[in-house]
């Protein structure tokens, strides 16, 4: 257990590595900080003085040493914008994109699991049919448009709830929701299917004829099978989460997280925080991968990890 | 979508065993048997073609009304059925122009970026994973860990990047989108050809001295064409939220152009006293989205033989 973990904490720390490298191509070899920071119409006199100042004129080994030397002890270089550490502005970002991200991921279990399991105890009945309508109508659906249309309800029309900004519980209810109906969708299906094959196995089938009901036997002896790739794909869908889903929804909601304040850096031409943004995102998710794999191997140790 | 991924590689093989079968025309002649049987077959079907139908031919469309031409005495009219008139059916944006129109016009964006994006990452992805499946050795690993590290790098976080160092524009969005997909055909056609690549009809191409060239384009290939539609299919409901998200965020298209995920960027500040911009844009996308994954939960029942089976013993008619 222990070797396996070494080897597989080593391995995502050297994604994380060629990840963050992909990242330093783009932002220093195709283009440069001082370009993007400038209008087109800068003279090239212009560009020159603002690479000597962000100390882009030296060479591209030099500048990915400082790169790679920065990243083990935090430093993700000076935002330009703000006049401030990235680093420093994308952490104190941070905890509100994981508190959505929990909100979110605590809506899309408590939707799946209840969902996939009625789906399967009445397989092929009413209620089956409408959580499959129900799935399908969420993983269509554009998840900023769900943040809209919960907005015009429960915020303009109803009035319960605020509408931007994050202020304490409450505006927390609506983006958690607009993320994880998705996810609760497509969850709730894995889950459903699961344990439709998990009940036509022989110990299911066992436990049926001594005369469990159909609803114990799932709660008590399917779901546990299936628990596994449910953490699985819950983790998937937190790596969803934390790059597309909370981008967009913070911009709806007015959110203060890492996302949005990726695209104000995007639109005040800021390449080093948008960089910072983007590792600091990369590294949640291979940490989130890391954390489902150990999660899996825990609830089942059957599982072959390589 | 990600939950229906394990159903595409098992339904796959199914796939794969279907192509090879020696009467094609059956399989034509059964899969039109099993559409009728299958109303999300047959409604899928029905709202991809006319929504290609619409993005094909809609400019030429004779009693619409110029998507661009702003008229501000008409902003902001409601659609019919909430006090608007039939001059503006689904009511008029913050400038005055025509929703319907609007509309009609952002469907060609979808559906041009969508398939390209999809088409770029299929070719790109099933070669590698053809090659990998099929060289093996360390060309495989270089390849799988690739694709590995473009999991733990989604397409979003690479459209940020490359949208701040390149601006926005639509073709990076396409090529977004296309490197956020192509390690799923590559993961899909590894494993199956690393399945077929014991087969007999492999073995005898290989022993009459054919070049792996050859045997990976002319003999792997072709049965791995069923599978690699599903999954370009399920690939493309993906690849048009993309597009919606990309062009909400101001990545994509850039106005006086419209797309459907634009509008709702456009119109979000009108929610209170315009509301239908918003809503009839994401129900426009919605609607095709959910076309697309009809389709693509119809060809996978398809492919997967048990599937199937249940479904003829089952549901006689239903």
């Amino acid at each position: 257990m222990l070797r396996w973990l070494a080897r597989r904490i080593i391995a995502a720390a050297l994604v994380v590595f060629v990840v963050t490298s992909l990242v330093f191509v783009v932002t220093h070899v195709f283009t440069d900080p001082a370009t993007v920071s400038l209008p087109l119409e800068a003279t090239e006199e212009h560009r020159a003085d603002r690479r000597a100042a962000l100390g882009i004129d030296r060479p591209l080994a030099v500048q990915y040493w400082d790169f790679v030397s920065g990243l083990v002890v935090g430093d993700l270089g000076e935002s330009f914008w703000q006049d401030q550490p990235a680093s420093k502005l994308v952490l104190e970002r941070l905890p509100a994109t994981l508190k959505l991200v929990a909100g979110a991921t605590a809506v899309t279990v408590l939707l799946a699991a209840p969902m996939g399991m009625l789906a399967a105890w009445w397989e092929r009945r009413f209620a089956d049919h409408a959580v499959l309508g129900f799935s399908m109508a969420s993983i269509s659906a554009p998840p900023f448009w769900i943040g809209y249309l919960l907005i015009i309800v429960f915020a303009v029309q109803l009035g319960w709830v605020p509408t931007f900004g994050s202020r304490g519980f409450v505006s927390l209810i609506l983006p958690s929701f607009a993320i994880g109906l998705a996810s609760a969708g497509r969850l709730a299906q894995m889950t459903r299917r699961g344990i439709v094959e998990e009940l036509r196995k022989p110990y299911a089938v066992t436990a049926l004829s001594r005369g469990f009901s159909r609803s114990y036997t799932i709660v008590h002896h399917t779901f546990r099978n299936v628990a596994s790739g449910f953490v699985t794909m819950t983790g998937w869908e937190l790596t969803r989460m934390f790059t597309g889903y909370t981008v967009v929804i913070e911009v709806v909601f007015a959110w203060p997280g890492v996302g949005r304040l990726a695209i104000h850096a995007i639109e005040n031409r800021d390449l080093i925080l948008v960089q910072a943004a983007v590792v600091v995102l990369a590294t949640l998710v291979v940490v989130t991968n890391l954390l489902v794999d150990i999660a899996r191997r825990m609830i089942d140790p059957r599982v072959e990890l390589a | 979508m990600t939950a229906v991924d394990d159903t595409t590689t098992s339904g796959a093989d199914a796939g794969a065993a279907d192509a090879t079968s020696p009467e094609g025309v059956t399989v034509m002649a059964d899969l039109r048997s099993h559409l009728r049987k299958s109303k999300a077959g047959i409604s899928g079907i029905i709202i991809c073609s006319v929504f290609a139908l619409v993005a094909i031919v809609g400019p030429w469309l004779p009693f619409l009304p110029d998507p661009a031409k702003q008229s501000l005495p008409d902003k902001l009219t409601p659609p019919v059925g909430w006090g608007g008139t039939w001059a503006h059916p689904l009511g008029t944006d913050q400038l005055g122009r025509d929703i319907l129109a609007r509309l009609i016009d952002g469907a060609r964006i979808s559906l041009l970026v969508g398939l390209a994006a999809v088409v770029i990452a299929a070719i790109l992805g099933t070669t590698l994973g053809l090659i990998a499946g099929y060289v093996g050795g360390r060309i495989d690993t270089l390849i799988i860990s690739a694709a590995d590290v473009q999991m733990a790098f989604p397409g979003v976080l690479a459209g940020l990047i490359l949208v701040a160092a390149f601006g926005p524009s639509v073709w990076l969005v396409i090529v977004v989108i296309a490197i956020s997909s192509w390690m799923v055909f590559t993961r899909v056609g590894r494993s199956l050809v690393l399945t077929l690549k014991t087969s007999l009809f492999v073995e005898a191409s290989e022993l009459s001295g054919a070049p792996s060239s050859r045997v990976m384009w002319r003999h792997l290939l072709p049965n791995l064409v069923s599978s690699l539609i599903t999954l370009c299919v399920l690939e493309l409901a993906a690849a048009i939220l993309s597009e919606s998200a990309f062009a909400f965020l101001g990545f994509g298209v850039q106005p006086p152009r419209s797309s459907w995920g634009l509008m709702i960027q456009q119109g979000r500040n009108y929610i209170t006293d315009g509301w239908w911009i918003v809503t009839f844009a994401g129900l426009a996308i919605s609607i095709v989205v959910l076309g697309v994954n009809l389709l693509s939960l119809w060809l996978q029942s398809f492919n997967d033989v048990a599937e199937r089976e249940q479904i003829i013993l089952e549901r006689p008619g239903g």
